[in-house]
């Protein structure tokens, strides 16, 4: 413990070393980030912090609740005005923190930019694509899609609606140095310095709830030790992504409270399932075989290979949850008769040799190392368990850009691994985004199965998504939606693992609320 | 009183010839109590890391062997088995430590003694080759000796293993490629001089080949500061390695060095579970300090103008 102690002052000291002066007055807050946002404009990079960053200044039409279950935003209501027209009330009075006030031409020339920013890493345009949007008055705008479009709300909350007058023209740098970053949201935009630090200040005149602080000072800090550092030194307020490895130790620390919640993003297996000999799985002396993982009998082996459990209990530290499907209980569309594979490795091996591997193959798994919490360690794990039923298992991660591009297109565009290690993150907040992006079949033009890097297809399951995405009644979508799933997992279209739990640690005093979403932002974060 | 023996093929016989010049290279050499440790330490390290299959407890590297159930014990908890003890704990994935040091060290020591033999093959044919001929090609070569001098290591090495993939003989390929300059340049500075003096202008005149002069004759009469240079670039090797390994980029995750373990350790810091990253780090330093204590001394003892 002494030598513990020694050592976190070390760190402490290094980290306020670092830390740029920043005087801490009674009603400011300073927040650590995992990762860095790479832009102030709302536009440019689909990615969750920048989305969480951008969301102390801009607002949406409808807003998520930290359940992601929409609610009012910018607009007070909605509805269908027939199958493929969706009528959006907009909030009257609402002003832009330049004074001027919010019209339906602000929503208008969003749509216009938000799909067509230069340069663009992770472009908004999926969720704007096919829709026709029209000005009814200066508070109410219509929108038209060709097919019934049932997730309309779901898709406008993610899109942050900007000032026509003051973002005209502007680019990414122009969000970034200010100039067009004035939003309506409850705060107003101060600084941008990437990389180190992002600063916002009380709008005092929002329509809403006014927030606690009069100052936000957002800082990433990268590694997960030094963030609980910064905390414990009292360096900042509130850190996100506590490290699984400190979460008992911080339990414990009276200075600290702990906020802690499920999260919409599964960790899963995808496995090569259209190439009749697949490049990373090999008979045990090293010769060619034909795809073991096109045989339902090997994926369900290897999912019956896995010990959830033990993962979740020795790996994940407790923060996580053994995953039946796609996402947790509780989101929007998850079947209530789904149960995560139970740890039978007997089980798995009795399929392993039906399908024709007694004595099971040799496989290489791939992953990301510092995209997901333990995902390193989980691949270990994994192949660990694999390799005890016989499959022995060779893991390979490397950094995430580099992974994600291999996994995505490094075989000639098309996937290069056999079997990876990803994860999800439903940005709707309910199971057709994976469904659509993960198991349905892999078409570029209609948009289906773009993270699909197992190439899984199932017309069945296809049918089953198309039907669901076209029914606007939310009941019946729902239970559409939990058939589909039950198609996908009985099938062992993906394995899945378990679903994070997400950790926020604050000081004492403060409380965070967590979030399914994973936005760290300064108003769910309330004082005691 | 000095004997100055023009075609003496070792550089240490400028003494008084009552003993054979290994045996003055050993009492030179063990006149440091320090480096003597060091030597031995070295030996034993080597010995330990070579035998390491046949003592260690576990395999640390047979995946069926390692149960994550076994993670993050503390050290002297007794095995699942009940077979052993853990006298150093185990590592986040459930290796015992013990084993996985010395497996860890087995690839370091490997690592760093392949690509220092490589590099230092490469290197001194290249630089002898640059100082005989002469030249532009000297030219050319040493520029390229120069340019690869100008990048850091690490950035060449870690571009190195993004283009080539992970594994052992990888990080060789990238080592050997970050290090051959110091060779070529080493022994480019003695062959000039050497192949100055007369014993190879005799060698000329009796018209043996290049091949001859260069490798019979030159090359011998250079070993001394490349001898130097091997032991300190193999430590330097070893520390590259370990460094890769520490961000993720050298070897495999179930195969880890002791780079590895210090990083998969690092994590744990924290919260109080030291052994992960200390007992491979304490490895580490210790293997770094006493190759180069080792090499210090050799250099002293072969630097004729140390000489007393």
């Amino acid at each position: 413990m002494r030598r513990s102690k020694t050592f976190l002052t070390a760190v402490a000291a290094a980290g306020l070393a670092l830390a740029a002066p920043i005087s801490a007055s009674a009603k400011d807050l300073r927040m650590a980030l995992s990762a860095e946002p790479s832009a102030m404009d709302p536009h440019f990079h689909n990615l969750t912090p920048n989305n969480a960053l951008t969301s102390h200044v801009f607002e949406r039409l409808v807003h998520f609740d930290e359940k992601q279950t929409p609610i009012p935003g910018l607009a007070t209501s909605w509805k269908t005005i027939d199958d493929k027209t969706w009528e959006f009330k907009l909030r009257t009075g609402v002003k832009w923190h330049d004074g001027s006030p919010f019209t339906a031409d602000d929503v208008l020339f969003t749509m216009g930019r938000a799909p067509n920013v230069e340069n663009s890493p992770g472009s908004f345009a999926l969720y704007v694509r096919g829709k026709t949007f029209t000005k009814v008055d200066d508070h109410t705008v219509r929108v038209t899609t060709k097919e019934p479009y049932p997730l309309m709300p779901n898709d406008l909350a993610t899109i942050a609606i900007i000032s026509q007058k003051a973002a005209t023209g502007a680019k990414t740098d122009d969000f970034n140095s200010g100039k067009a970053a004035i939003g309506t949201g409850p705060f107003k935009f101060s600084e941008f310095v990437k990389g180190d630090r992002y600063v916002v200040v009380r709008n005092d005149d929002y329509w809403g709830t006014k927030p606690t602080w009069s100052k936000v000072i957002i800082r990433p800090i990268k590694t997960g030790p030094a963030r609980v550092a910064a905390l414990l030194a009292g360096d900042v307020d509130v850190i996100e992504e506590v490290p699984t490895t400190d979460i008992a130790r911080l339990q414990g620390d009276a200075k600290v409270s702990l906020g802690q919640g499920l999260s919409n993003r599964v960790i899963f297996f995808h496995m090569d399932q259209w190439r009749d000999e697949t490049p990373f799985i090999t008979a045990n002396d090293g010769s060619k075989i034909k795809n073991p993982l096109k045989d339902v009998r090997v994926r369900k082996a290897l999912s019956k290979a896995i010990n959830r459990p033990a993962i979740v209990d020795r790996l994940m530290e407790k923060a996580a949850v053994p995953a039946s499907q796609f996402l947790a209980d509780g989101f929007f569309g998850v079947s209530k008769k789904l149960k995560p594979e139970a740890f039978d490795p007997d089980g798995a091996k009795k399929l392993l040799a039906e399908a024709g591997f007694p004595n099971g193959f040799k496989m290489t798994l791939h992953g990301p190392n510092g995209r997901y919490i333990n995902d390193a360690r989980m691949a270990e794990a994994v192949a660990q368990m694999f390799t005890r039923i016989g499959v022995e298992t060779k893991v390979e991660t490397m950094p995430p850009a580099v992974f994600f591009n291999r996994a995505s297109a490094g075989a000639g565009g098309n996937p290069e691994f056999s079997f990876i290690l990803v994860g999800w993150g439903s940005g709707t907040g309910e199971v057709s985004s994976p469904l659509k992006s993960l198991v349905a079949t892999f078409d570029k033009t209609k948009g289906m199965g773009t993270a699909n890097r197992g190439r899984y297809s199932n017309p069945v399951l296809d049918k089953a998504i198309d039907e669901a995405l076209a029914t606007v009644d939310d009941a019946k979508r729902a239970e559409m939606l939990a058939k589909a799933s039950e198609i996908a997992i009985e099938d062992v279209g993906v394995i899945v693992s378990h679903y994070q739990l997400n950790t926020w640690a604050t000081r004492k005093g403060l409380k965070y609320t967590p979030r399914t979403d994973e936005y760290t932002i300064a108003t769910s974060v309330s004082e005691q | 009183m000095s004997v100055t023996d023009a075609g003496a093929v070792n550089a240490t016989v400028r003494r008084p010839a009552a003993q054979t010049p290994f045996q003055r290279f050993v009492a030179d050499y063990t006149e440091s109590r320090l480096a003597t440790i060091a030597f031995i330490l070295l030996i034993a390290t080597m010995v330990l890391a070579l035998i390491a299959p046949w003592i260690v407890p576990q395999n640390p590297y047979d995946l069926a062997q390692v149960d994550i159930m076994d993670s993050r014990l503390k050290p002297g908890t007794p095995a699942s088995s009940g077979k052993y003890t853990h006298w150093l704990g185990t590592d986040g994935a459930g290796r015992d430590l013990v084993s996985a040091m010395l497996y860890g060290l087995r690839i370091s020591l490997a690592v760093g003694v392949m690509s220092g033999l490589i590099a230092m093959a490469l290197g001194a044919a290249i630089g002898l080759v640059a100082a005989y001929v002469g030249g532009r090609t000297e030219s050319l070569i040493m520029r390229i000796v120069d340019l690869q001098l100008s990048f850091p290591a690490i950035l060449v090495a870690l571009m190195l293993i993004a283009i080539l993939g992970k594994g052992v003989d990888k990080i060789i390929i990238a080592l050997v490629t970050v290090q051959w300059a110091y060779y070529a340049r080493t022994v480019r500075g003695s062959a000039l001089v050497e192949s100055r003096k007369e014993y190879v202008e005799a060698a000329r005149c009796l018209g043996l080949s290049n091949a001859r002069i260069l490798f019979g004759h030159i090359l011998p009469n250079c070993l001394p500061p490349l001898i130097v240079v091997v032991t300190v670039q193999t430590a330097h090797a070893i520390s590259l390695e370990a460094t890769l390994s520490f961000l993720g980029v050298g070897l495999p995750q179930t195969e880890p060095s002791l780079g590895l373990l210090i990083s998969n350790g690092f994590q744990y810091m924290l919260s109080g579970e030291y052994w992960i990253s200390f007992f491979p780090g304490l490895v580490l330093l210790m293997t770094i300090v006493v190759i180069n204590l080792v090499g210090d001394q050799l250099r002293d003892v072969l630097n004729p103008r140390l000489s007393k």
